[in-house]
């Protein structure tokens, strides 16, 4: 039978609380560029490891072709890849929530038929039917939303019937064909292949995106709840902050992410397909998690999802103009995410099998 | 200060759940700045009492008075209003955020920046080492992601948080379980310094040890009913004990 105060006996000298175990905290008064880097690698395992990984790209590139680093080259990386930076910026705050959306692909394709659909069979002036696009993108995201969160199933499940019916029912409207944008509107192609002066479009529309996401995810109540929600759900739900409603909005945008990123890619085919996408979700997501976003949920940065993004086009990209063989891109994508994942993890402080290290060794 | 009201009064406390009735008229009253110990054995009823008074869940039948005022909560956000706070035994913080941030969650402080409502992340983390200070808690960096922290650690920044509130009412469900022993001391003078600033607290543990430390007073909740009351002074941990496992132990030793 344990008598009161037997603790005070062992622990005697504790005036007030204090940690028994020493924080390692890295001094904050210190701004030399070395230490700035130390820091990254310390707090941002993930956007550290895929910097590297970029650079690495970057350096092999530019030495095995030329042509590889000329601004035409450049901007072509970021014209053709505007969507995916787009739709992977709303894939990060998905999966920090814990989510996933494997609809986006089929969501772009069926809002790029919509605005077909729009413009060229109903004669809706070009506006309309951009702002049609966007708001079936939307209802679709709010649709999963509404399901994983009202309903309560899985994301996955949700999202993968989805991708199922959105691209079904593209085919269904297109007959499987490809879908003309009319002549005389400009303003749908506008988005996917204009340019303002010497810049693309496309990539002043990614890079808003990016930054309003970014901006959202780290600095905003909004994005600190959805990193909250995937890192104790019912915990942030107990402060009295309306969950349901935070998870639903992710979604929504999700789905208006989808639209734009369709928008995009039917401007620059000048005509909307209703294959267009396929597989896009599964690169999104590779980029978002080569990005160091947790996939458990918790975690994410979207600026490291945008160098992820940034890493896989620039490998396709560069292996295109080494004259390497196209069928190695697929590998080597394959094998880059794993080895982005593998340094992140042996950053994170856990050792290459998911073991964590006692901390006195790299 | 006899015409001051009681800071919770229950009153006839039922609830049922179908053909269960785990609480069958709890009547229990605590003073301001009172530490209530609140035991009872699994089942007995403890936990569907505090999901009452902190508003996760409705009672059946009975009053409930926050000094004095008869009080209806239907969520704990109604409970949290009338200064009712209660910390979770699994502490409901969010491992991959900061200190700052869960101290502050569910109510960041913004600054607008061209309009648009931003974290003011300097004032929460100014704030948050205050609140700390003020609380004699020592967490070093409040940027330190709260998964890397003890769990002494984890368990005081749960309490600030809901200190930070103002609370009147504090519940704090089994505070020191499974933490390092000089965590429990440090957790133990947390709560003293608490009950120091008028705040009233019901303590749940099953660390018996530990209510000699901080409480006033014990209430043993047996069968859904209030079985005994006891000023600390007046009892001892074998009183307690059978006191927790009931009838049952006496009668056998009876025979």
């Amino acid at each position: 039978m344990p008598v009161p105060h037997t603790d005070s006996a062992s622990g005697n000298s504790m005036p007030a609380t204090s940690s028994p175990t020493p924080q390692k905290t890295p001094a904050r008064t210190q701004t030399s560029p070395l230490h700035a880097i130390a820091l990254l690698f310390e707090r941002q395992p993930g956007l550290a490891s895929v910097l590297c990984l970029l650079l690495v790209c970057v350096l092999t590139f530019s030495l095995c072709a030329p042509s590889f680093l000329s601004v035409t080259n450049l901007l072509t990386i970021l014209r053709q890849n505007a969507a995916a930076f787009i739709s992977a910026t709303a894939m990060t705050l998905v999966i920090t929530t814990g989510g996933i959306d494997l609809s986006i692909g089929a969501v772009a394709a069926f809002s790029g038929i919509t605005m077909a659909v729009l413009a060229t069979f109903w004669h809706l002036p070009p506006a309309f039917a951009l702002a049609g696009a966007l708001l079936a993108g939307t209802v679709a995201g709010t649709a999963n939303g509404l399901l994983i969160t009202r309903v309560g199933m899985a994301p996955f499940i949700v999202t993968l019937a989805t991708m199922s019916v959105f691209r079904g029912l593209s085919l269904l409207i297109a007959q499987g064909y490809s879908l003309p944008l009319p002549e005389n509107a400009p303003l749908l192609e506008w988005p996917g292949r204009g340019w303002i002066g010497p810049v693309p479009v496309p990539a002043l529309i990614m890079l808003a995106c990016v930054a309003a996401g970014s901006i959202t995810l780290h600095r905003t109540r909004f994005g600190r709840y959805i990193t909250g929600i995937g890192s104790n759900q019912e915990g942030v739900r107990r402060t009295g902050v309306n969950v349901r409603r935070i998870s639903l909005t992710v979604y929504a945008l999700s789905g208006l992410a989808a639209a734009l990123s369709g928008i995009l890619m039917t401007g620059r085919l000048g005509s909307a397909s209703s294959n267009i996408g396929v597989g896009f979700e599964l690169d999104v997501i590779a980029a978002v998690v080569l990005g160091g976003t947790s996939l458990t949920g918790g975690y994410g940065t979207v600026i490291g999802s945008a160098l992820g993004i940034l890493t896989l086009a620039c490998l396709k990209n560069g292996l295109i103009l080494a004259h390497v063989s196209p069928f190695l891109t697929q590998i080597f994508t394959g094998l880059i995410t794993i080895g982005a994942i593998w340094i992140n993890m042996s950053l994170k402080g856990r050792d290459l099998f998911g073991i964590r290290k006692n901390g006195d060794d790299n | 200060m006899t015409s001051q009201p009681p800071a919770v009064e229950m009153r006839g406390i039922t609830r049922r759940f179908g053909a269960i009735q785990p609480l069958r008229g709890v009547t229990l009253t605590l003073g301001r700045g009172e530490v209530l110990g609140l035991l009872g054995d699994n089942g007995a009823g403890k936990s569907t009492l505090t999901k009452i008074l902190s508003g996760a869940l409705a009672p059946s039948g009975g009053e409930i008075l926050i000094d004095g005022q008869p009080r209806h909560f239907t969520s704990p956000r109604d409970a949290q209003d009338a200064g009712v706070h209660m910390v979770y035994q699994d502490l409901s913080l969010c491992g991959t955020i900061d200190v700052a941030g869960n101290l502050f969650m569910g109510r960041e402080p913004t600054r607008r920046v061209l309009g648009i409502p931003l974290l003011d992340t300097e004032t929460m983390h100014s704030r948050a080492a205050e609140m700390l200070q003020g609380l004699g808690v020592v967490i070093r960096d409040t940027h330190a992601r709260v998964e890397s922290l003890s769990g002494g650690q984890r368990q005081a920044i749960a309490i600030a948080r809901a200190a930070a509130f103002s609370p009147r009412v504090l519940i704090l469900d089994e505070p020191t379980a499974a933490l390092a022993v000089m965590e429990v001391e440090a957790v133990l003078s947390l709560i003293t310094k608490l009950r120091d600033q008028g705040v009233t607290i019901i303590l749940i543990t099953h660390r018996l040890q530990d209510l000699f430390h901080v409480c006033d007073r014990i209430a043993v909740i047996r069968n859904g009913v209030v079985a005994a009351e006891r000023h600390i002074g007046e009892t001892s941990i074998g009183e307690l004990v059978d006191l927790i496992v009931g009838e049952r132990f006496h009668a056998r030793s009876a025979h």
